[in-house]
């Protein structure tokens, strides 16, 4: 079967940053297939334009995490990110690394103290079903032949809900949403000595309520949903130890 | 082992984060009523200085003020930390911060008290 | 030994706080509680300073508010009561949701009290305008 394939022309500027020397921007035009996805693109400007190119990318399905970064502004996993979603034929796309993480070398950035803060509030990357929650708060239900189902955690330790938060934005103490959530995934109750990592002026208490952190999020962790559930278990406990 | 050790112990913060939020509810209250006796119950509002000094003489009145004023001053100025912190200052910044705004606190407040009194003598006089 | 990389931080970050581009409707709600708590600040070590006038007496008062009868006074009084009025319930939602309450519904509440917080400012500033 033979198909003429719609291919469009997109002008990409990404953002390019070796060592000490200033950032700038370097253009690239593409033919491109607009049901691909920004990555591909970015890959092909990498395999036939620029190998000093650099940027992160493993599983190209939304599993791993790494190709996360700015597309025009916003927070997306480039891998699943269509581009006919975010631009037109003979539109401009800009690439930028994500934002509030320190940038190593074009598209990528330092996770490392993200990293290790969520190895601080022991975020789980297999979790039980029945631990998990489906957004809003509801549970997941687990089947009932008393076995126990186990699943992926849907945080895919991705950075696009701290790059999205304004407070981490100018506060790098703060821990961030994907931090927080990891902490309420984890459970209090499960591990109490979280309340000291949480219950601190830069953890629960920095967040402002914008919500960006779940808009951005690829996954369905909904951090932000997270960080008002751990607000209202914190006070409860600190409520009732002060009326006790 | 990552620790923020420029901030306020853990649990003190809490306590003004939810004073923050207390004093937010408190003040919707408070300002519906202020607002409503201020412009509403005299005729046609407190026009004039002679209307406010009757306004002050009703004993209820400058008991309510002060408390406005106190809840007020409270969520403006632990509001205003909270946008400080956010800009994560020093622990010497945050600690000069935190005598600036008790001071503005109280000036704020005994001075207010200072001016209601001020208004509650005239009417008695 | 490779230089760490550092990222900007602090003060010189805050004006990103007051860009809304590529963001999502919470954003918007983040930046008129921030501009509407310091405005309303600003208002209220004004108004306690303003009023220090009716200790001087009758004259001095009441000369003060004829001058606040002019078209401007009342434009920046119809700014403090939009602005209070979107603050306070745009903290609704935030206090709300910050004890775990209304969450999954806290855009539409956010939508909803912003309409109420734009129809009341309307109405008052017809009020104040044709009184």
């Amino acid at each position: 079967m033979s198909t003429t394939k719609t291919k469009w022309n997109v002008n990409f500027k990404v953002y390019r940053k070796k060592g000490q020397n200033p950032s700038h921007y370097d253009q690239f035009t593409l033919e491109v297939d607009p049901d691909e996805y920004v990555l591909d693109a970015i890959e092909r400007i990498w395999a036939f334009h620029d190998r000093s190119l650099t940027f992160r990318h493993a599983c190209h399905h939304s599993t791993c995490g790494a190709c996360g970064m700015l597309v025009n502004g916003v927070e997306k996993l480039s891998c699943i990110t269509y581009i006919r979603d975010v631009v037109e034929d003979g539109g401009t796309l800009v690439i930028d690394p994500m934002r509030n993480f320190p940038v190593v070398s074009d598209l990528v950035v330092d996770m490392s103290l993200f990293f290790d803060r969520l190895e601080m509030v022991g975020q789980r990357q297999v979790v039980p079903v029945s631990d998990e929650t489906i957004g809003d708060g509801k549970k997941a239900q687990s089947p009932t032949n008393g076995k126990e189902y186990l699943r992926l955690s849907d945080c895919i330790e991705c950075g696009l809900c701290i790059s999205a938060c304004p407070i981490a934005a100018t506060n790098p103490d703060y821990l961030g949403p994907a931090i927080l959530a990891g902490a309420q995934q984890n459970g209090l109750d499960r591990k109490p000595e979280l309340l000291q990592i949480v219950d601190q002026e830069n953890g629960l208490w920095r967040c402002h309520s914008v919500y960006e952190c779940t808009a951005v999020c690829p996954s369905n962790v909904d951090p932000a949903w997270r960080i008002m559930d751990l607000r209202r278990q914190v006070t409860a406990q600190r409520l009732k130890r002060l009326f006790r | 082992m990552i620790q923020s050790t420029s901030g306020p112990k853990t649990g003190e913060t809490f306590w003004l984060w939810f004073l923050k939020i207390i004093t937010g509810l408190f003040i919707i209250l408070l300002l519906l009523i202020h607002f409503v006796v201020n412009h509403f119950v005299a005729e046609g509002g407190l026009l004039t200085y002679a209307d406010v000094v009757a306004y002050y003489r009703i004993p209820i009145i400058p008991i309510m003020e002060i408390a406005f004023l106190i809840i007020v001053v409270s969520h403006a100025l632990i509001g205003l930390r909270s946008i400080i912190l956010d800009l994560r200052p020093s622990r010497q910044t945050l600690t000069a911060i935190n005598w600036l705004f008790v001071v503005i606190g109280i000036v704020s407040v005994v001075y207010g008290i200072w001016l209601i009194q001020v208004i509650v003598a005239k009417g008695s006089a | 030994m490779m230089s760490e990389p550092s990222r900007k931080s602090g003060i010189s970050q805050a004006i990103r706080w007051f860009d809304p581009r590529g963001r999502d409707i919470g954003t918007i709600a983040f930046i008129l509680n921030r501009i509407t708590a310091l405005g309303l600040t600003f208002y209220l070590f004004l108004h306690l300073i303003v009023l220090g006038q009716l200790a001087q007496g009758a004259e001095a008062y009441d000369g003060f508010l004829a001058t606040i009868r002019s078209p401007i006074y009342i434009f920046g009084e119809l700014l403090v009561i939009a602005a209070g009025l979107y603050h306070g319930l745009n903290g609704i939602r935030v206090g709300l949701t910050s004890f775990g309450i209304a969450v999954p519904q806290q855009k539409k509440l956010f939508y909803w009290l912003l309409a109420i917080a734009v129809l009341g400012s309307l109405i008052f500033g017809i009020r104040m305008f044709t009184a």
